[in-house]
């Protein structure tokens, strides 16, 4: 697993924020993440929340607390938002996914904000299925198979999704300013899975308008542009690093471990799309 | 489009063949592309230094394709490359 050094560094907005070269904005338009470089470091500005200054290298990371963000918050966007932009430095691939532990490895769920990725994990492990990420899905490549890193062992869901799939004792983190979303810390009946385990499919979410539980496999440039579009990267300025990305996630993409996954999202769907789920990854797999 | 013109792959782009389709990546942009088929087959020879009307050929051969539709597409596909800086285009006359 990669490790980050973190520091915190004085409170309060950073006067002196470089120029932003690129922003990431909610899908009401309102700027969440603003982006900056300068030889030294990276820069993350999180608008009424805090500043981050990340090394070229992503190996250390020193956050910038504005006033009135609470300690909550501050773990949250580190831990969900930080975190996998530095270790994509470090060279590692990350994506905007989650992953359970199934047939002895792990299958991952990447998919926009909304397309269920939490509530699958989420659902997955309180059947009995640890999970690894409900976010920031991170893979090593060794000799051909990826292995998928466990990351924090909580899952973030919306109210409805926490009500209907986990426990009604289940340990609740405290709550953060940017989002209603309630943070699920694992437990005997929510288990995460803390070793990584060998990637066996990924399934691209659709946007659930099927009708019924569906798998179809996606050609290899679908699978890329799939893997691009959910890639957490933060350096995305140097030739050097785009090209090493784009060769990862070609040679990733080429692998028949990619499907598009659709089915009716309703909570009582999911005992379903486990079962297929499940035969599908069974299916696929060289007899023992 | 001059069939006597030659095209070549701008500098600045990585290109990756996933089955019969490609995918573009503009270093300088950071922006990517996919190919269709026909335009994968004009991307690959593209690369190997031949003019516009012998890929043009190249292709009117392999594809089951009118010609005034090819040369229609192909014409829209080398303008829309060159306008998005991914492909240069030497004057076949110079």
């Amino acid at each position: 697993m990669l490790t980050v050094d973190f520091h915190k560094g004085s409170s309060g907005a950073l006067d002196a924020f470089p120029n932003p070269t690129h922003h990431w904005t909610l899908p009401d338009g309102t700027l969440w993440l603003a982006f900056a470089r300068t030889n030294e470091s990276h820069w993350l500005r999180f608008p009424g929340l805090a500043d981050f200054q990340v090394s070229l290298d992503g190996l250390r990371v020193v956050e910038f607390a504005w006033e009135g963000t609470d300690e909550s918050t501050l773990e949250h966007l580190f831990l969900n938002q930080v975190l996998p932009l530095a270790q994509s430095l470090q060279g590692e691939l990350v994506f905007h996914g989650s992953a359970v532990r199934l047939v002895g490895g792990a299958v991952a769920f990447l998919g926009h904000s909304g397309r269920g990725k939490s509530t699958l994990a989420a659902s997955f492990a309180s059947c009995g299925h640890d999970f690894l990420t409900d976010d920031g899905l991170q893979l090593t490549q060794r000799n051909g198979v990826y292995l998928v890193s466990p990351s924090h062992p909580s899952i973030r869901l919306w109210e409805d999704s926490r009500a209907a799939l986990v426990h009604a004792d289940a340990v609740l983190s405290a709550p953060v300013q940017y989002t209603s979303k309630s943070r699920v810390m694992s437990d005997n009946l929510l288990r995460a899975c803390r070793e990584p385990q060998r990637l066996h499919h990924v399934y691209l979410l659709g946007d659930g308008v099927a009708d019924a539980v569906t798998i179809e496999p996606v050609t290899p440039r679908e699978a890329l542009i799939g893997l691009v579009n959910h890639s957490f990267m933060l350096d995305t300025s140097t030739a050097q690093v785009m090209a090493r990305h784009f060769e990862a996630l070609s040679q990733m993409a080429a692998l028949p471990m990619f499907f598009r996954l659709d089915y009716p999202r309703r909570y009582d769907m999911l005992e379903t799309v486990h079962e297929i789920i499940e035969r599908h990854v069974t299916a696929s797999l060289p007899p023992t | 489009m001059n069939p006597t013109d030659t095209a070549e792959i701008a500098s600045q782009v990585m290109a990756r063949s996933m089955g019969d389709e490609t995918v573009l990546l503009d270093l300088a942009s950071g922006t990517y592309y996919s190919l269709n088929p026909v335009g994968a087959r004009f991307w690959q020879l593209a690369g190997t230094g031949q003019t516009l009307g012998q890929i043009r050929d190249a292709i009117l051969a392999e594809y089951d394709v009118e010609d005034a539709r090819l040369d229609a597409d192909l014409a829209a596909l080398v303008a829309d490359l060159i306008q998005k800086k991914l492909l240069v285009v030497r004057s076949g006359n110079a």
